[in-house]
């Protein structure tokens, strides 16, 4: 199986979950071929990829070009992270007037599109893996998943499931705090409700969330619907479909 | 005549090496960097103060730490938050991880396989799993550390203005791994004394750290030439400018001189303060300072690593969760610095804040920036004597004198000015 990882407009993040698997990265090595990976290895070599991951953004005119690249060079394209799955962080340009963003800050000429978009927008992504970053939990069950030819068990319902199992206090109603844990993913182990803070979204909407529910129970805490939009534009899966269009 | 090498590996981000050349001989160089830019300063506009760890935070999976505690300090600063010191003693702890984790992400994952003349960790398993496994065990530990107290090593959740949002009960499951790794460490810098390091020195660098009563990582002035500079004059010291070739700025001394900063910096202007075991090793190895052979970098990584082991290990030993993790405070009208040490060196945040805290202005200076010009002079003095270079010389004598440097291109271009590249 021939493997290659690739990284667009990120933080590197979440390629450094192939690293955090330590002695089973040296495993998979015997298994499969890495055969492009830039981060970890200066013998690379892109002909044609089994599984391709990619890890960033599409944010500029040469990654819009080298996605479609990957993708006719691939079997099985994965999108690794907030970044690939949502347009990252950087999407939040996304609801701004990019030129006033831009004029406020730099004076010269960028080669940079105006939005910073998901992997999505451009080809068909066989499969996402969630968060931001992604944990290697997923990553090996993934990658398990792929060599024994079964489908991947990874979660797709709300973060509150998780929370719940994890005996945690719900923030909203213990400590007033507007969570996003309703309508978003599991993945993280409900870190931030852990840590008596409400959960940020990163691991991204679940399908079909259910905003105006939310929105009601925010306002119960006196947080109106602007403030949640701006919540959630800010949780790193701002311009992720099932969200973006009510933002 | 051109000759490029497209894509820079074991590095953090994107970027490429073009050397020219006349008569065959390398007659100038550039560092290109074609990492996008990401505007998080233009995004944190308008922003509420709170969402500064987290936002700033994505500037890098490698450290973000750095950009938590830095921006946090910056924030306090802006609002005059006092934070007691058992507080700080915490963030020292999760900081002393993120150099341990990063330092040994380098150290072994992308610089040593250069010293086995091999191109991944991978392949080095093949040769000497013995060190590549040591080097897992040491990276776990500082792992565990930001772990424990933030929920995750990458994008940890707990760093907010005036302290933590929550601290664990008890830490004392992290001594056993801390100690193991420091025995590691130890073994592995016996093991490194074996290894021959070419010789050159960094010439008419100056080198440009932090001040604190310990070996700088968490605050403190500014340390160049025995000045100390406030956080808030690091503008009127130091200098941005835009390169055409780069989408990262760059950055001098306002006399001109090109500064050097990380542990080559820190180790030559604190050696001092260095734990007891790390500096009883740097005597073993004979390093001291001032230390300019930038391949001798990684030791100092490792001499940093086992100060980071020695001291997590005293704090661990002595934690007791404080009475109170978070000091209260009200946001104001007001402008703020923060300053820490990152593992690559020192990143400076400014902000100025409106009555109800939201952001008028954010300007982040990460330390790789600051760096590219020492890289660049340093690339250059290296090839410059060369009677001819070909392709592969690029990947052979230019790249691993990149990797001393620790480049984390992602940081280096998140906010800076870009210009267009005609390609």
């Amino acid at each position: 199986m021939r493997v290659g990882v690739f990284k667009f407009s990120s933080c590197d993040g979440c390629q450094l979950a192939f690293f955090e698997l330590e002695e089973e990265f040296l495993k998979l090595s015997e298994i499969v071929s890495i055969e492009y990976f830039l981060e970890a290895q200066s013998a690379n070599r892109w002909d044609f990829f089994d599984l391709a991951f990619v890890e960033g953004s599409v944010s500029t005119p040469e990654e819009e070009e080298r996605i479609r690249k990957i993708r006719e060079s691939s079997r099985f394209l994965i999108a690794i992270g907030a970044c690939a799955v949502s347009g990252g962080i950087q999407s939040a340009r996304n609801f701004e007037d990019f030129l006033s963003l831009y004029s406020s800050v730099y004076s010269q000429k960028y080669d940079v599109n105006p939005q910073s978009r998901p992997l999505s927008d451009f080809v068909k992504v066989d499969l996402e893996i969630r968060g931001c970053p992604i944990n290697k939990e997923h990553l090996r069950e993934v990658l398990m998943a792929f060599l024994e030819n079964r489908s991947a068990n990874l979660p797709s319902y709300p973060l509150c499931l998780e929370c719940k199992r994890k005996g945690n206090p719900c923030v909203m109603v213990a400590y007033q705090r507007p969570c996003l844990g309703p309508i978003t993913m599991a993945g993280c182990g409900a870190l931030c409700p852990s840590f008596r803070r409400g959960c940020y979204g990163c691991y991204g909407p679940i399908e079909n969330p259910n905003l105006l529910a939310l929105k009601e129970a925010y306002e119960r805490l006196g947080v109106g619907e602007e403030d949640l939009r701006e919540l959630l534009r800010l949780s790193f899966n701002g311009f992720n479909k099932n969200i973006r269009s009510w933002l | 005549m051109r000759l490029r090498l497209s894509a820079l590996t074991r590095v953090e981000g994107e970027g490429a090496l073009e050397v020219y050349l006349e008569d065959g001989k390398p007659k100038a160089l550039r560092l290109s960097i074609h990492e996008p830019p990401r505007f998080i300063e233009g995004i944190l506009k308008g922003k509420p103060y709170h969402l500064i760890p987290d936002i700033t935070a994505r500037i890098c999976g490698i450290c973000p730490v750095a950009y938590q505690i830095s921006g946090v300090q910056a924030i306090e600063d802006a609002f005059g938050v006092e934070v007691p010191e058992e507080i700080e003693k915490i963030r020292r702890l999760m900081y002393f991880g993120e150099w341990i984790q990063s330092h040994a992400l380098h150290v072994f994952f992308l610089h040593l396989p250069d010293f086995y003349g091999v191109p991944s960790l991978v392949e080095m398993s093949k040769v000497d799993k013995e060190i590549v496994m040591a080097g897992m065990e040491i990276k776990r530990a500082g792992s565990l550390i930001i772990q424990s107290l933030g929920g995750r090593t990458s994008h940890p959740v707990s760093v907010v203005a005036g302290g933590f949002s929550h601290l664990p009960e008890d830490l004392s499951h992290l001594i056993e791994p801390i100690g193991l790794a420091l025995e590691k460490s130890l073994w592995v810098m016996e093991r490194l004394k074996g290894l021959k390091f070419p010789d050159f020195e960094l010439k008419d660098i100056v080198f440009v750290s932090l001040w604190e009563e310990e070996y700088p990582i968490l605050k403190g002035d500014i340390y160049l030439e025995g000045q100390r500079i406030r956080p808030s004059s690091f503008k009127e010291i130091f200098e941005e400018f835009e390169v055409p070739y780069s989408t990262a700025k760059h950055a001098k001394l306002r006399d001109g001189r090109v500064y050097l900063v990380g542990p080559l910096a820190r180790f030559n202007n604190a050696f001092e303060k260095l734990s007891s075991l790390a500096k009883e090793m740097a005597l073993k190895l004979g390093l001291i300072p001032p230390l300019k052979n930038p391949y001798k970098s990684l030791l100092v990584r490792m001499l940093e690593i086992i100060h980071s082991l020695e001291r997590s290990l005293d704090i661990v030993k002595g934690y007791k969760r404080p009475e109170k993790s978070l000091v209260e405070f009200r946001p104001k009208r007001s402008e703020g610095f923060g300053v820490s040490e990152a593992p690559r060196g020192v990143l400076w945040h400014s902000y100025a804040f409106d009555e109800e805290g939201r952001i008028l202005k954010a300007d982040i200076v990460p330390p790789t920036a600051q760096n590219l010009p020492a890289m660049e002079l340093s690339l250059w003095e290296h090839i410059k004597g060369l009677e001819s270079m070909r392709e592969e010389d690029l990947q052979d004598i230019a790249e691993p004198m990149i990797r001393n440097f620790d480049p984390c291109i992602s940081c280096a271009t998140h906010f800076l000015r870009v210009r267009v590249v005609n390609r």
